[in-house]
């Protein structure tokens, strides 16, 4: 008893506060970046851009901001056809068009009080081995080099050929374009094998964004039963909650992507918060914000909204949207301002069969579900001791089915996490539009 | 003056089932031709007694009751019953005599493969309990769907959790096979879910009101309400019930009184979520097939004028 006193005490002594607030939150992001699309777009070299090459980073979704680094210099260097860069001359640009990962991802490079220990790989937009060398290339061009990137799983938890969402590769014919290789290599640990490692390494300090699929972290949980309880937090992308999904009217992209995985992470007793897309769709840059963009002083500005017209278009086609979704964004935006949303509490589990396979399920605890009941009845001082020891077990069930209820559910006796219920649209548009926007 | 409305009643009485069959027996529009009976708040042996009681007690030993099947469409038996919310005799645990009439010869898929066939396009199936007497007319007769006029249903949770479990309400989770069938078969249908019939509540201040009307039927339903005041009380902590059956009568003949949306609703038959209703309202487009292709869009409701549903139900039910 004293023992434990005292490491309260040690607790919440100012020297531990003081500590606390200076450190760099540690993130890891588990993702699967893309690169979708290719173009060459003329660009007359001057002085001041041919010194600094820049490359222009643009989502699925959205445009990023131009990211200046050398690395993006070296990286087109490579291609042949720029090797006689000279002032004056008419050149074509290779601009990669990223994925709206890469965009939450670089804001997350130019985070200051963010310290990325790593990132982690996974199918999704892209196959796992691509999300690797994506990421690779990703932390060479942000100019973060020395980022480890460990390679994830490249099939979901049971099996077979995952499905890679490549509905906006090859609009342009250039489907074949070499990437350029990276030049450095992946980590030696697997994805799961890092996680575990870093956050053992850490415990109760290091922070996962998942973009993606959440086979990694799944993996994670069952090989390391402490692992839910040692990290700080999960932020999750993922999920449609009573709200229309995106692969399919039941299904987000991410959870169908591996639902087994994400029943084990929502039911694994972490920190969880989770975002859906019935929050991340309310946040979209209008034909108005891109207008705003092209007649801002930013160098590049005309020509970010330029290529935006694109994935514009692309929405409108298919969300009949007039405007660019940020689903990315917004999720690295809950890491770093979770003021900006408010949220609801409450068990998670993922359909796993039939045609809703892939649904995300909240129970809102808006009903009084069996076990009160059963402690009515019972009108016994143990009954509610008696649930805390048997609500894991099966036996619990058994005793339930004989309750004045319908007997249990699939929600019961799980811990509940944090669902993003509303979100501050201006204050996140504003946070992105202010990267999007730095000079 | 125009016609009445010729309506069938699939029921699981049920005490607000009886509300809603007093409802309809005392509301001009319609015209009752027949209850069909089906098991859900109580078993369907139970269910078509409690038919053949409710008519007696209201007077109309004329309509027929027409039994419906005691198992869901694949043969399932074990089913799940509410008597702790209606009472051991689904009536609030009053001990009525048995009646004196009997259910006719046919079964109620065949009444109403039969009536929708006598009156093409003219009747309304109102299903009050789990859609399996529905989906075996539909199985009966392809012409079924085309033959009814429309097919309203108090059924499922669109958009928010159920009452079973936090994926499923209890008459679609009675036989969740069966509201696929129904919800596919191309019928006009108007659904409407918890999410509405949730925003209708009577309190006991109006049972009061209703207790002291003269209505014979209100004073009966005041007898039969205890029980199902009290498991509001235990469930959802809130000192009045939930009006979902006679709520969904009035959408019959009044629909008006709700907004809707359009799309097609198709229901999870296994796993965790079985019997979750999931409505895609055609808005976004997805880039491959899905199970919500190609099938037949059906109406949900969305709003309801919750006070003026309430004073239609009172003011019925004190004329009585």
């Amino acid at each position: 008893m004293a023992s434990a006193m005292e490491t309260c005490n040690g607790g919440i002594s100012n020297g531990d506060v003081l500590d606390i607030s200076c450190k760099r939150e540690k993130l890891i992001i588990d993702t699967d970046p893309g690169i979708v699309e290719f173009e060459f777009v003329p660009v007359e070299i001057s002085l001041s851009n041919s010194i600094e090459l820049r490359v222009l980073v643009i989502s699925r979704i959205c445009l990023s901001e131009l990211i200046v680094c050398k690395g993006a210099a070296q990286v087109i260097q490579k291609e042949s056809r720029f090797e006689n860069l000279r002032n004056g001359y008419n050149i074509a640009v290779l601009l990669y068009v990223w994925l709206d990962d890469s965009m939450a991802i670089m804001m997350a490079f130019q985070t200051p009080k963010l310290d990325i220990l790593g990132l982690t790989t996974v199918f999704g937009n892209v196959s796992t081995q691509d999300a690797t060398r994506n990421a690779l290339l990703l932390c060479e061009i942000a100019g973060f080099p020395d980022v480890p990137v460990a390679e994830g799983s490249s099939e979901p938890l049971k099996g077979g050929i995952p499905r890679v969402a490549d509905f906006v590769h090859g609009k342009n014919g250039l489907g074949d374009v070499t990437v350029p290789l990276p030049s450095r290599k992946k980590c030696d640990k697997s994805a799961a094998e890092f996680l575990v490692e870093k956050v053992s390494e850490y415990p109760g300090e290091v922070t996962i964004l998942a973009l993606g699929p959440l086979t990694n972290l799944a993996i994670a949980i069952k090989r390391d039963s402490s692992f839910a309880s040692k990290v700080k937090k999960i932020v999750v992308l993922g999920g449609a909650f009573f709200a229309l999904g995106n692969v399919n009217p039941a299904a987000e992209a991410n959870i169908y992507g591996d639902p087994e995985a994400a029943d084990i992470v929502f039911t694994s007793g972490a920190d969880i918060t989770v975002v859906g897309i019935n929050i991340t769709t309310q946040l979209k840059l209008t034909d108005d914000d891109l207008l705003a963009l092209r007649n801002c002083n930013g160098k590049h500005a005309k020509l970010l909204s330029d290529m935006c017209k694109f994935y514009r278009d692309w929405h409108v086609k298919s969300d009949g949207v007039y405007g660019v979704y940020l689903h990315d964004p917004v999720s690295f935006v809950a890491v770093v301002r979770p003021d900006l949303f408010t949220y609801k509490k409450g068990v998670v589990r993922v359909e796993t069969q039939g045609i809703c396979v892939g649904h995300t399920l909240m129970d809102q605890g808006l009903k009084r579900f069996c076990y009160i009941n059963f402690v009515l009845h019972t009108n016994e001082n143990h009954s509610l001791n008696l649930f805390k020891i048997f609500s894991k077990s099966a036996v619990f069930f058994l005793f339930l089915s004989d309750c004045s209820w319908n007997g249990s559910n699939p929600w019961v006796g799980y811990s509940p996490v944090s669902v993003a219920w509303t979100v501050d649209v201006d204050g996140v548009l504003e946070y992105i539009k202010g990267m999007l926007m730095k000079p | 003056m125009e016609e009445r409305k010729k309506i069938i009643i699939d029921t699981d009485p049920g005490i607000d089932d009886a509300m809603a069959i007093f409802v309809a027996l005392k509301s001009p529009e319609v015209d009752v031709i027949g209850l069909t009976t089906i098991y859900g708040n109580v078993y369907t042996t139970l269910a078509t007694r409690n038919a053949l009681h409710l008519l007696e007690v209201a007077g109309r030993t004329d309509i027929p009751v027409a039994e419906g099947t005691h198992k869901t469409i694949l043969n399932g038996t074990k089913l799940r019953i509410a008597d702790f919310v209606h009472g051991k005799d689904g009536l609030g645990n009053q001990n009525f005599p048995p009646p004196k009439g009997k259910p006719i010869e046919k079964s109620a898929p065949e009444f109403l493969v039969e009536q929708a066939k006598l009156y093409p396009g003219e009747i309304t199936v109102v299903a009050l309990g789990p859609l399996t007497n529905i989906a075996l007319a539909v199985q009966l007769d392809p012409e079924f769907s085309r033959n009814v006029g429309q097919i309203v249903l108090l059924g499922g949770a669109f958009a928010v959790n159920g009452n079973v479990n936090p994926a499923s309400e209890a008459n679609i989770f009675g036989d969740p096979e069966a509201a696929d069938i129904v919800f596919t078969c191309g019928a006009d249908i108007i659904a409407v879910g918890i999410n509405v019939t949730h925003q209708v509540i009577m309190t006991a201040d109006d049972r009061d009101k209703l207790a002291s009307s003269n209505g014979k039927l209100a004073q009966y339903l005041c007898k039969i309400l205890g029980v199902y005041y009290s498991y509001h009380l235990d469930a959802y902590e809130i000192q009045g019930v939930y009006l979902h059956d006679p709520t969904t009568i009035l959408a019959a003949f009044l629909p008006s009184l709700f907004t809707y949306t359009e799309g097609v609703v198709r229901v999870q038959t296994n796993g965790i979520t079985r019997g979750l209703t999931l409505l895609y309202n055609n808005r976004k487009r997805f880039e491959e097939v899905t199970e919500w292709s190609d099938k037949p869009s059906v109406k949900v409701a969305v709003t309801v004028d919750a006070p003026a549903v309430l004073k239609l139900i009172m003011d019925r039910l004190m004329e009585s």
